[in-house]
């Protein structure tokens, strides 16, 4: 069942603006709030259990306690590349409700001492980035942003900044590059962004729905938050559900929710006649989960860390025997091998191999033993580069070629897909 | 001081030292490509792989910093797969074509994966295409298929030269250096990305295609281009001298050297030297041996006295200087002794990195000596005394590298007041064709073919080694004042023409098979 603690507005078109947010409520959690100390803001935010919804799942207030104690200025960014394929959650919440981010920014920013907070848009959401700046032209109007908020001496200036498209640019060292006008790449760490992020300043990178979360929580407290979901994974969350699906879309419920439940009560179910044969759990870069495997699974990070996989940004992408999976892993390779930004070796040398292994298969000139060397190449890649794309780009790899090698073998064998009437990726060099 | 174990063994290391440095310090080779220890950390190649105890996954030692009581090692099989993957990812894309590549014999490539290599390549995709022959400026070539985009030129040209020509466009596997529109790698250490390319992807102009690395002996040196003294080294084979590389020294020129210093080689090859000593007469010019002529002059010098002037240029070594400046004052006894300099207004010009105005290798060498000997006479007081006729004798220690002498013509005019020029120089210029008659030219070594020592801008003397011979006849400073003053020397022809003097053959020989050892045990890699 959803638990709508963010989207509970989000049908109403009026919640975008500032009069509609208002008439919900919005902006009392930051009045309140901001009569708090920094520290409670913080100690509340770990005492949910709040975890980081970009994808990496990182305790929230964690996070926020390796910022140095003193010294500024200091910087909050707020991660909207959403760019991990299968994810929309972020986008939607931009458009339904930009005051809810704005306020979640604005209560964080107070909670960790910055003064100034940039949101990262990706490229294409243009459209979102004119509802934030409008949003946030409103919110300077009313006093919640600017100088001396509400009359309470608190500092906040916030400000939208555009990314060009690029996948890596979510990784929050590359954000930080990209937002410092430089090549989006990630950055060797250490240093950390909490120690020395956005040009060389303490710096907290959060997710859009992390951030804009801080807002029921302050507003029920940390312990009606973890109402929800589990012991290690607290509250409610986004799905964006896809693939082959009745019903496709983007489903706010509690974490540790059956996967069987999204896709078949939730989700419509599949097409009529057709069998789940696998589904991604947690965007591209999560390992596939078998339709066995999905039976039994639920919607948290303990369960999917426990299957090898990831919960990730929350994107499911449903797959039903229509699908060949050679055919598919070869769109994943295709997009790693592209967005992969060529710093490190093994990544940028990585991908391109596997990408082109697999277009091999695809193509009829593959060789049994390319099936072991995408093992190989894979395994090699992952863990040994600067940011966690090399290990992206691997991860499906392995996990498709593991469980479902017989499609593979099939497709070297016979030089076509072993699924009947499954149409070749039309992928394009 | 932190303590670590490395491979077992239990080191203390510098503060702040990083893993690789301080397995560098122990004289284990790691294997790596970006890590430079002149430029910041990159961190890309993703070589430099070693175990830490309490890490599940294995680390960079560039970017790690040592820890008390870290336990580091890196022979661990873990490690071992991970360099030789990391190769494999290196060469994936990189073009077979050691035949024709100029990298061949120094590369990283080659040397690497001879190390630590896979041995069986599993790449059977088409590799990627690329730029090549691409001009990046006046003196550098790159080929972007041999590139493994370690970034070591980029990051030159951003922190050291500061010229931030170079960048790296695109993306994953079509990454490719480039310069920045419309600019062109061009500023005055440009060679320096050649010598840190680790592969054959940027080369040398001047250098590439003209000699393979297997066919260059090395020598050290000090570069004589300028006060700063930059420590160098020389390559070099019958043939000729082919190239200038700096070599690390942290008191004086750091990892680097300056494009000018790297021309200065030609100087010195036969081509552009006065190989028999040149008289002129009523008849014209005629030759005879260095030595010879030397003893043939010192019936005009020996007499000394206030007739004879000895000009000296801040380009000889300071044991020279004392010698020749101690025979004039003592045996000649004459005080007309006189510093040319070549461009005073610029002395003191300096670019912050490693270029000086001064464009003589042993200025403050000349000075001292001077300063020893009390000579003060001034360069206004030799115009003088030539104009007035009081000077009938010069001799002249010229300039070796003439680049920054462009006063010759003039210099030549003036010295030709007196009736005699004895004109002491290395390489030619034909300015010297306009010398009076009673003239010689006298072939002299140059800074390769001698030992000695320089004393630089900021007082430091290096002693330099010789490191061949090339025209064995030509003489030192030293030795040409002792014949000139008429005293009786022997001067044994070099026999060692171009081979390295210091080092029998056969011992050249060993130490190249140790050094390649790996070559020959490959089976057992």
């Amino acid at each position: 069942m959803e638990i709508k603690l963010l989207s509970e507005h989000y049908s109403n078109p009026k919640f975008c603006e500032l009069a509609g947010y208002e008439a919900f409520g919005g902006y009392k959690v930051l009045k309140t709030a901001l009569t708090m100390q920094p520290q409670q803001i913080i100690d509340e935010v770990k005492a949910s259990g709040l975890r980081g919804r970009g994808g990496a799942g990182f305790p929230t207030g964690v996070k926020w306690g390796f910022l140095p104690k003193n010294g500024e200025p200091r910087y909050l960014l707020c991660n909207a590349d959403e760019g991990e394929p299968g994810t929309c959650k972020d986008r939607v919440m931009m458009e339904k409700a930009p005051h809810q981010l704005i306020e979640g920014m604005i209560i964080s920013g107070f909670a960790v001492g910055s003064k100034k907070g940039y949101i990262y848009v990706r490229g294409e959401y243009f459209h979102v980035i004119a509802i934030l700046e409008q949003a946030i032209l409103e919110a300077y109007k009313a006093g919640f942003l600017g100088k001396n908020i509400l009359g309470t001496g608190v500092d906040f200036d916030l400000d939208v900044y555009s990314g060009a498209g690029a996948y890596i640019c979510g990784e929050e060292t590359a954000l930080i590059s990209s937002l410092e006008g430089k090549k989006g790449q990630p950055k060797l760490k250490p240093p950390f962004p909490a120690v020395q992020g956005y040009l060389r300043k303490p710096t907290i990178v959060n997710n859009v729905e992390t951030l804009a979360a801080v807002v029921p929580i302050l507003r029920d407290g940390a312990a009606a938050y973890k109402k929800y979901g589990t012991e290690k994974s607290a509250g409610t969350k986004f799905f964006s559900l896809s693939g082959n699906i009745v019903k496709p879309g983007n489903y706010e419920v509690p974490l540790a929710y059956p996967l069987k439940d999204m896709i078949y009560k939730l989700g419509g179910g599949l097409r009529p006649g057709r069998k789940l044969k696998a589904v991604i759990p947690g965007g591209s870069s999560a390992p596939v989960l078998t339709a066995a495997e999905a039976e039994v699974a639920t919607l948290d990070y303990e369960c999917m860390a426990g299957m090898g996989t990831m919960l990730g940004s929350g994107a499911i992408i449903v797959i039903d025997d229509s699908q060949c999976m050679v055919d598919m892993l070869a769109v994943l390779t295709h997009f790693y091998s592209h967005e992969s930004c060529g710093q490190c070796t093994p990544c940028r040398e990585g991908t391109g191999w596997l990408n082109k292994i697999v277009h091999s298969i695809l193509e009829g000139r593959g060789r049994l033993q390319d099936i072991d060397l995408l093992v190989k190449v894979a395994d090699n890649m992952k863990g040994r580069t600067i940011c966690a794309l090399s290990d992206a780009a691997a991860l499906p790899v392995l996990s498709f070629v593991t469980k479902f090698r017989d499609e593979f073998e099939f497709y070297v064998r016979e030089g076509r897909s072993k699924v009947k009437g499954a149409s070749h990726a039309q992928m394009h060099h | 001081m932190p303590k670590c174990t490395i491979n077992g063994k239990e080191i203390e290391v510098k503060d702040g030292s990083t893993v690789i440095e301080a397995m560098h310090d122990q004289g284990i080779h790691v294997a790596h490509y970006c890590w430079h220890p002149g430029l910041s950390v990159a961190g890309v190649c993703r070589l430099c792989m070693v175990d830490i105890e309490g890490m599940p996954r294995v680390q960079i030692a560039c970017n790690t910093t040592v820890t008390e009581g870290m336990k580091i090692n890196n022979t661990s099989q873990k490690v071992k797969d991970a360099v030789k993957w990391g190769l494999d990812f290196h060469l994936i894309n990189h073009p077979l074509d050691c035949p024709i590549c100029d990298q061949a014999g120094e590369c990283g490539l080659q040397d690497q994966y001879m190390e630590f290599g896979k041995y069986d390549p599993e790449m059977a995709e088409k590799k990627v295409k690329k730029h090549k022959v691409m001009d990046l400026g006046p003196t550098v070539v790159l080929d972007s298929e041999r590139c493994i985009l370690c970034s070591r030129c980029v990051r030159f040209t951003k922190e050291v030269s500061q010229s931030n020509e170079l960048g790296i466009f695109n993306r994953g596997d079509h990454s490719e250096i480039s310069t920045f529109d419309g600019q062109k790698l061009d500023n005055n250490y440009s060679l320096n990305t050649v010598d840190i390319c680790p592969v054959g992807a940027l080369t040398s102009k001047d250098f590439r295609f003209r000699q393979r690395a297997w066919y260059l002996k090395e020598g050290n040196s000090i570069c004589n281009g300028c006060s700063t003294g930059c420590n160098i080294k020389t390559y070099f084979n019958k043939e000729g001298f082919f190239r200038v590389k700096p070599v690390y020294n942290k008191e004086v020129n750091g990892h680097w050297m300056c494009d000018d210093g790297r021309d200065l080689y030609k100087f010195v090859n036969r081509d552009h030297r006065y190989l028999k000593a040149s008289h002129r007469q009523e008849s014209g010019w005629s030759q005879i041996l260095p030595g010879a002529a030397a003893k043939e002059v010192s019936t005009h010098v020996k007499a000394g006295g206030e007739e004879l002037a000895l000009v000296l240029t801040g380009q000889y070594t300071t044991e020279e200087y004392e010698k020749i400046i101690g025979i004039f004052t003592k045996d000649l006894k004459t005080k007309n002794i006189f510093h040319w300099v070549n461009n005073k207004e610029s002395f003191e010009a300096f670019d912050n990195l490693l270029i000086r105005g001064d464009k003589n290798p042993n200025t403050k060498g000349l000075l001292q000596v001077f300063e020893k000997n009390q000579i003060s006479k001034t360069w206004a007081d030799l115009e003088t005394s030539l104009k007035a006729g009081a000077i009938k004798t010069v001799v002249v220690a010229g300039p070796e590298n003439l680049k920054f002498y462009k006063d010759l013509d003039a210099k030549v005019q003036l010295f030709s007041q007196a009736k005699k020029v004895i004109w002491l120089q290395t390489a030619k210029h034909p300015a010297l064709e306009k010398l009076p008659i009673n003239s010689w030219i006298i072939p002299m070594k140059s800074f390769v073919e001698k030992e000695g020592s320089f004393v630089n801008y900021k007082g430091l003397s290096q002693k330099m080694n010789k490191v061949t011979t090339i025209v064995s006849e030509a003489l030192t400073l030293a030795e040409a004042a002792e014949l000139m003053a008429g005293h009786q020397i022997s001067i044994k022809p070099d026999t060692h023409i171009l081979t390295d003097a210091d080092r029998p053959l056969d011992q050249v020989m060993s130490e190249h098979r140790k050094k390649n050892e790996f070559v020959f045990k490959r089976g057992t890699v």
